[in-house]
């Protein structure tokens, strides 16, 4: 892996939140570069190789979405997180999911940001092809689709399973609900209730329960995040 | 000023349009009978003249001057040549026979038609005479005429005629233009002031009707039918303002009180995440709530309608029963979905979700503790419905009508989560939807279905 892997370039125009971001993003371990335009964002994300491009919706010079275009018509091919201010309303937004890149609704949560940049980050990654999927005593088989913790079968029903599925695979990251009601059931609106928490408590009973050590951890204020101890 | 917007009104320029047009045509037929007429009465007399010119030519030619003087003396005894004039001179003009006493003056053409006025020059009433002359070879004149004055008084009275009508009926078009344009202007006028009236004091003015059922009392009704939708429309903004500012305001006073009181509080790291973290808590709920409102209206717009897509209502109730049901388990009630294994839509899949969603989580949330929640979906009459049914407590059928306004939250409901936008945003998915939405007492318990339009292949 190289060092361009832990770079992002962020493109916003507002110097509190540009700061803000650039210090949450330093504190994780990134290294970045801060864009205050549109076409200082061209200059920069050609020149250098970056892990994860976060660009404002609205800029003073260029939109984001047109800066975002350019930059893969000039051969970028980084993710993008876009982030709009406009939320629902930004039907433009909503159609880069078919893209691959992901958006984010002004105001976020910094370890919303943080976990969708990772998540970004992850995909410049090699992805190795397994069938068999392991974290800690757990394996998870995604050709039977079938889970198991120490040798022994855990029942799961397939959307709960899809949700396993989606938390092992970012083992040692943090997912939000956003995402998980986003990448396990293609839902893209804020429930406004707890309903994603009861979700993932019954998934958790089913593989945490009666065990030697859990594997479903909660991030208040977040989401979850599964790891094995040690 | 009535005056001035009638004669500056385009209904009137238009009429005077048509009235030119017209006026154009009526004179042009109006001219043709006219000259067709005088013509034909003319060309009669010149028959006569020339046949009796003829005649008297053939005289001359036969029989000399003398012959002639005969003839023409025979045909002025005669009663059946009475309209005849004649006169026959030598070349110095002096008078060898005939009825007229001396060659008129005016008349000097050797030959040819010509037209003159006879008796002294400075008498009234002279009659107007229309001749054929000939100059024999040895000099003598011949003059054969007839009064045409008759006929010149039948081509002025038609002249009078036609001149007159096409003057009337500029006249009556004119005045039945400005009746016409004037009540029309009227109408109109009166539309203005009321719009003026609205814009200047509010929307509580309506056009008057004046009940003869015509086009512009339609108008006016459908104007007054407008505004009266307005001004509800209004005073749901208004209560809907109303009832932002109080759920905003809320929470953004406990936000403020929170930070005042650690503004000027000791530093206590235990004390001030505390704090924070409930600052934020509530910070969301604001936040969520602009989300709710601006999705709602953004369904309002009905821009979604251009995405949307044949899906199988089945599958979406069965993945909100599968997520919902988690949530129903702790209170140990029973989330079960019946009906058929297909009911078909034309729709938005989010947006059906996302209102189905909604509809169990208050089933689940208002109805009874180990009771039933049954979501059922049917084909009935070829038209997709589905139902969700609770056993619960139900609502009284008066606040049926109710449920669906914004931020309206039923006395009982005050306590429990929620911002009481999640039924607002179903009455939206439903209207988006062209759906129906019917509630029920479910004895015991509520009964909401939605009626969906028959999907589009």
């Amino acid at each position: 892996m190289t060092g361009g892997h832990r770079r992002i370039l962020v493109v916003e125009d507002d110097p509190e939140t540009a700061g803000q971001l650039v210090e949450s993003l330093t504190a994780s371990g990134y290294q970045v570069d801060l864009a205050a335009s549109g076409n200082e964002a061209l200059s920069r994300g050609v020149a250098s190789d970056y892990a994860v491009i976060t660009i404002d919706r609205m800029l003073p010079d260029i939109d984001g979405i047109a800066v975002m275009r350019q930059l893969r018509d000039d051969g970028i091919a980084a993710p993008v997180l876009i982030i709009s201010a406009l939320g629902e309303v930004d039907d433009r937004v909503r159609g880069l999911r078919a893209g691959g890149d992901d958006y984010l609704v002004k105001p976020f949560s910094f370890v919303e940001l943080l976990a969708r940049v990772e998540a970004l980050g992850r995909r410049s990654d090699t992805i190795v092809k397994q069938t068999i999927l392991r974290v800690g005593d757990l394996a998870i088989d995604l050709v039977s689709r079938t889970a198991s913790r120490r040798g022994k079968d855990i029942f799961l029903l397939p959307r709960e399973f899809q949700l396993l599925e989606y938390l092992v695979r970012n083992e040692g990251r943090v997912v939000s609900r956003a995402m998980l009601l986003q990448h396990v059931w293609d839902l893209h609106f804020d429930p406004s209730t707890n309903i994603i928490d009861v979700y993932v408590g019954r998934v958790r009973r089913k593989v945490d329960g009666q065990q030697a050590y859990p594997l479903i951890h909660t991030i208040r204020g977040i989401g979850y995040s599964v790891r094995a101890p040690g | 000023m009535l005056l001035a917007k009638t004669l500056t009104s385009s209904t009137f320029k238009l009429a005077l349009i048509a009235i030119g047009t017209f006026g154009v045509i009526v004179s042009g037929i109006f001219s043709y009978v006219y000259l067709s007429t005088s013509s034909y009465v003319r060309s009669r007399s010149d028959r006569a003249i020339m046949t009796e010119y003829s005649s008297l030519q053939g005289a001359y030619e036969r029989s000399g001057r003398d012959g002639l003087i005969a003839l023409i003396q025979q045909r002025v005894a005669d009663k059946n040549f009475a309209d005849n004039l004649y006169l026959l001179a030598d070349p110095s003009l002096a008078t060898l026979g005939g009825n007229l006493r001396a060659w008129p003056p005016a008349v000097t053409a050797p030959k040819g038609w010509t037209e003159f006025r006879a008796g002294e020059p400075n008498a009234t009433n002279r009659p107007l005479l229309r001749a054929m002359l000939e100059t024999f070879p040895n000099g003598d004149r011949l003059l054969v005429a007839r009064d045409i004055s008759d006929l010149d008084g039948f081509a002025d009275q038609i002249k009078t005629a036609v001149i007159s009508s096409i003057a009337l009926i500029f006249a009556v078009a004119g005045v039945v233009t400005i009746l016409v344009t004037r009540r029309t202007v009227g109408r109109i006028e009166q539309i203005n002031a009321t719009s003026r009236a609205i814009m200047l004091s509010g929307l509580d003015k309506r056009i008057p009707l004046r009940g003869t059922h015509d086009e512009w009392d339609r108008v006016a009704e459908n104007l007054n039918l407008m505004l009266d939708r307005i001004e509800t429309l209004m005073g749901e903004v208004k209560q809907v303002s109303d009832n932002v500012a109080h759920d905003l305001r809320t929470p953004l006073t406990r936000m403020r009180g929170r930070l005042e009181k650690a503004y000027h509080g000791e530093r206590v790291g235990e004390d001030d995440q505390l704090l924070i973290g409930d600052t934020i808590a509530d910070l969301d709920a604001v936040l969520r709530i602009f989300a709710s409102l601006t999705r709602i209206a953004q369904i309002e717009t009905q821009a979604r309608k251009g995405a949307f897509r044949t899906v199988n209502l089945v599958e979406i109730a069965s993945e909100v029963v599968e997520l919902y049901d988690a949530a129903a388990e702790p209170d140990g009630t029973r989330l079960s979905i019946v009906g058929d294994r297909e009911v078909l839509v034309t729709g938005d899949r989010d947006l059906i979700f996302d209102a189905i969603a909604n509809l169990v989580d208050n089933a689940i949330k208002h109805g009874r503790a180990g009771g039933q929640v049954v979501v059922a979906n049917e084909n009935i009459d070829g038209k997709p419905v589905i139902s969700i049914a609770d056993d619960g407590p139900g609502i009284p059928a008066d606040q049926y009508k109710h449920v669906f306004k914004r931020f309206y939250r039923l006395e009982h409901s005050r306590y429990t989560p929620g911002n009481g936008l999640g039924l607002s945003l179903v009455a939206a998915v439903a209207r988006l939807h062209g759906a129906r939405i019917e509630m029920l007492d479910n004895a015991p318990g509520l009964k909401l279905t939605l009626w969906f339009s028959a999907p589009t292949s």
